[in-house]
């Protein structure tokens, strides 16, 4: 399999490039800046020509098709739009800032793959996805969630520039209490039956869902809430990573998966769902330090980052601007993906749950278009929109595949 | 007294006022993404009893009270569509008038008073003179594809020109291509419907049985006006829509990727009908060879291939192919034979009987010996027939005992001077597909292409407008270069400055 040499040297030089990008920060040197760009480039085109082997080798298998249609496939093809979006705002905006927080997120996703030991196979098509709508499809889509993706990274570092104070430590002790309240509830319901379960989640999801409307209502005015909320949103995006990390590294050391199982069976098996009560108080002590850890240190990180990242205004600018190229295509991904189905089913929108969560980030995207041009919004508010409308895509995703069912097939990690 | 308003009135301009704030909008938004996630969360339009197995008996009383298992079809879920679709228009509607003066409105010379509003300007003095001001600034604004209008008055000229104005439409064109979308959405639901089909291989039907009826015809009913031409037969239980003509099932069919053995894998690859429509007099009209993703569509009325499954003791027969070794171009003759039966074949004078038929049978490449697997759905992976053949008529013992079976045609375990092929087991297998009559699927589709277009230009068209003065003052030549835009002001004040600089250089 020449293509996975190929994937792992690209996976390789986005590592390369992370690291420079961040000595880059730190150095300030323009040889190591102009270093992370070649090196990204060359892990582009490497990558690139990883896509186009593994098209010729799916053919090559008989199979001949996009290799577009499964789980890893469209990681590393998200992958790869990022960082093509990420080359293309480097080269507009002749800054090298921001490839300190985009490429971890590019070589996280690779990392993913191989960590989370999804299977690189090429299979074989279902014959609901040959069409040619499944290239433009997920084309679009993806090109669509890698520009949401970069908005994201740069809100985030929009909203740790725009903090000036971590305010009370009653807020820190806040956050940390809603943990250590809402986890054992958590634990309790979901003991107590599916339906249990089902009304937990919704209950969270209530809570979670107005505190973010709060933050966006009152967003630019409350600056130690929204820290507290850049601080939620970095201590997930590690966390999940992490847990995840561990699983992989769980399930491979201690027991085989035995046939007909699926990873996503055994998700955080390791941590936060072991069968050992120790371990999983451990885990969500983990989760309060990382907390503790990620809200303290924040403004520091802001002092170090402050000299290198590039005025406020611009952030918003193209955080904007990544936002005005995602939703329309998002827009496109979403009608192409119902001319399709369609075509497939006889009815271009059935209301499944991946329809319906893309339609709720076209919905929170379109929330952040009227805000700012009719309202005129800008700044913190702005930020923190563009960052729930990343978890809604990042849930439409790989949410909707791991927690809910439809007709989306590559949702099975196995 | 003329302005005292009426109590209509007054409602009236408050009903408007409500349904043309954008706040509305952005709150009916918010609700909409919020109320959605509860039909992602609980799965929709199951059966009560898998409902009573997640939920208490209280539970499911209260969702389904409140139409939570079939949310997005509700009276609430369906009004805040509405009420979405209303504050869309009034909007559009409001602001419409005002685009459209400001893009139909003559561009002005701009004075001082109008200056204030402006957000680039630049005044200059200049001192190569009027006429070489001039000059340059219309090579700066011809360079840049700008056409534009000259004012002049006593000591001062001026240029005005925009570019871009038809991004002020590609707001419109969003918002037109959402209602487009409801729109075709409520057509499709007043005159078209869903059904579905089961099909036998070999049968004919001329009627579907309906999902959803569609609701004008539920309304024309109900009001008296026409009957619908719906039929409900007690016996069937599901509503009964007339095609019209028949739709029949010739043959249906799954094909399997193949392994590296040769032998299929078990993982479908595709699957095809071939349905033949004839009209009530039994006329043919035409045959199409669907499949997932290709559709047959007749008067409006489109089949798709959906599902298939295998008729409970249906009794079937096995067709089988005979063809002489040494004949190899010759068609053969071909035979139906019930499984347990037997038929004589009179060009080889043979009597062949199959003692039965197997949904995935497997040879063993080196010892010849057959092994069946257990399919799910009773799949017909790699059917094979298990025969015994005799002499004559029959009687007697058999000559010999083998088996058939479709990827492999039998042609190493034939002794005799003949081969015996499966050609199929017809009558065995429906075909299950989804039909469907849309005619709103046009103006969605309209509003699809429309909804592409529409965000690109709004987001990427820009408004600019420039104006360069040119004035007399005491002598001195003065040059005020103006402009706005109403997207990308970054790239816009590059532009503007380079003009400048162009011009005084």
């Amino acid at each position: 399999m020449e293509s996975s040499l190929l994937f792992n040297i690209a996976t390789l030089a986005y590592l390369a490039a992370m690291v420079l990008y961040i000595s880059y920060l730190a150095f300030r040197k323009n040889a190591i800046g102009r270093t992370a760009t070649a090196v990204t480039l060359a892990g582009f085109v490497v990558q690139t020509a990883a896509l186009l082997l593994r098209w010729r080798e799916s053919y090559q298998m008989d199979i001949g098709r996009v290799p577009l249609s499964n789980l890893y496939e469209s990681l590393v093809f998200f992958t790869w739009s990022t960082v093509l979006i990420y080359l293309i705002v480097e080269f507009k905006y002749k800054t090298k800032a921001f490839g300190a927080f985009v490429m971890p997120v590019a070589f996280l996703a690779l990392a993913f793959i191989n960590v989370a030991g999804i299977s690189s196979d090429i299979t074989p098509l279902v014959p609901a996805l040959k069409s040619n709508w499944l290239f433009y499809h997920v084309l679009i889509s993806f090109l669509g969630y890698a520009a949401f993706g970069v908005a994201f990274a740069i809100s985030m570092i929009y909203l740790l520039m725009n903090i000036d104070e971590k305010g009370p430590v009653s807020n820190l002790f806040a956050g940390l209490g809603a943990i250590v309240v809402l986890a054992p509830i958590g634990y309790f319901m979901a003991s107590q039956g599916d339906r249990m379960k089902t009304a937990f989640w919704l209950g969270l999801g209530v809570l979670v869902l107005a505190w973010f409307v709060y933050l966006i209502v009152a967003g630019a005015r409350n600056k130690s809430q929204v820290f507290l909320f850049w601080s939620f949103c970095i201590t997930l995006a590690i966390v999940l990573l992490v847990a995840m990390g561990i699983d992989f590294v769980y399930l491979i050391s201690m027991k085989n998966l035995a046939a007909g199982e699926s990873y996503k069976q055994h998700m955080f098996e390791s941590t936060f769902l072991n069968s050992s009560t120790p371990v999983t108080i451990v885990s969500w002590a983990a989760v309060l330090a990382v907390f503790s850890f990620i809200w303290s240190k924040g403004l520091g990180l802001r002092g170090l980052l402050k000299p290198y990242i590039p005025a406020q205004d611009l952030l918003d600018d193209v955080t904007y601007r990544m936002i005005a190229i995602g939703w329309p295509l998002l827009t496109a991904g979403i009608i192409t993906g119902a001319v399709w189905a369609n075509s497939a089913w006889g009815t271009y929108w059935s209301w499944d749950p991946k329809e319906t969560w893309s339609l709720i980030t076209w919905f929170v995207y379109a929330i952040y278009l009227h805000a700012r041009y009719v309202r005129g919004w800008k700044g913190a508010q702005m930020a923190v929109i563009s960052a729930v409308g990343f978890l809604a895509v990042i849930f439409t995703y790989l949410g909707v595949n791991l927690v809910l069912s439809g007709l989306h097939s590559y949702g099975c990690l196995n | 007294m003329d302005n005292q308003k009426g109590i209509v009135e007054i409602f009236a301009e408050k009903v408007w006022k409500f349904f043309s704030s954008v706040k509305l909008a952005v709150v009916l938004l918010i609700i909409l993404a919020i109320v959605s996630v509860i039909g992602t969360v609980i799965a929709q339009n199951e059966a009560p009893e898998r409902y009573l197995r997640e939920y208490s008996q209280a539970t499911v009383r209260i969702f389904d009270m409140l139409g939570f298992f079939d949310m997005y079809h509700t009276w609430w879920f369906v009004l805040l569509l509405f009420l979405f679709t209303a504050n869309l228009t009034v909007c559009t509607l409001d602001r419409f008038p005002h685009t459209w003066k400001l893009v139909t409105a003559p561009l002005k010379p701009i004075d001082d008073d109008s200056l204030k509003a402006v957000p680039f300007k630049k005044e200059m003095v200049f001192r190569a003179g009027a006429d070489k001001a001039e000059e340059r600034t219309v090579a700066a604004l011809k360079a840049r594809g700008y056409r534009y209008v000259e004012s002049r008055g006593p000591g001062s000229a001026q240029f005005m020109t925009q570019k871009g104005i038809y991004s002020r439409f590609g707001v419109y064109i969003t918002h037109i291509s959402i209602l487009l979308i409801f729109v075709g959405a409520l057509i499709g639901s007043f005159f078209g419907f869903k059904a579905f089909l089961n099909l036998p291989e070999g049968s004919a039907s001329k009627v579907v049985y309906l999902r959803n009826e569609p609701m004008w015809d539920q309304l024309m009913a109900a009001l008296g006006i026409a009957e619908s031409p719906v039929i409900n037969d007690p016996q069937v239980g599901v509503p009964a829509m007339p095609l019209g003509y028949y739709v029949r099932c010739d043959n249906f069919d799954v094909d399997y990727y193949v392994g590296p053995s040769g032998m299929p894998t078990g993982m479908p690859s595709e699957y095809h009908s071939t349905l033949s429509i004839f009209d009530l007099d039994g006329q043919k009209i035409l045959d199409k060879r669907i499949r997932v993703n290709d559709p047959l569509t007749h008067h409006g009325i489109t089949f798709y291939q959906s599902s298939y499954g295998t008729i409970p003791d249906s009794r079937g027969k096995v067709l089988l192919n005979i063809r002489l070794k040494s004949d190899v171009s010759s068609a053969g003759e071909t035979i139906a034979v019930a499984p347990g039966a037997a038929a004589y074949v009179p060009s080889i004078d043979r009597t062949i009987k199959v003692l039965g038929f197997a949904p995935y049978g497997m040879r063993n490449p080196a010892t010849g010996e057959i092994m069946f697997y257990h399919t799910d759905n009773d799949e017909y992976i790699n059917p094979t027939v298990e025969l015994e053949v005799y002499r004559g008529h029959g009687g007697g013992k058999p000559i010999y005992k083998t088996a058939v079976m479709k990827t492999d045609p039998g042609q190493p375990n034939m002794p005799e001077n003949y081969v015996i092929t499966y050609r199929g087991y017809p009558g065995t297998r429906y075909t299950g597909l989804q039909v469907t009559k849309d005619p709103g699927v046009w103006v969605v589709y309209t509003g699809f292409i429309m909804l592409c277009i529409g965000p690109l230009i709004a987001f990427f068209g820009s408004h600019r407008k420039l104006w360069v003065r040119i004035q007399d003052r005491q002598g001195q030549t003065v040059v005020l270069v103006a402009g706005s835009a109403n997207r990308n002001r970054i790239g816009f004040e590059k532009e503007f400055n380079r003009i400048v600089e162009e011009i005084v250089k």
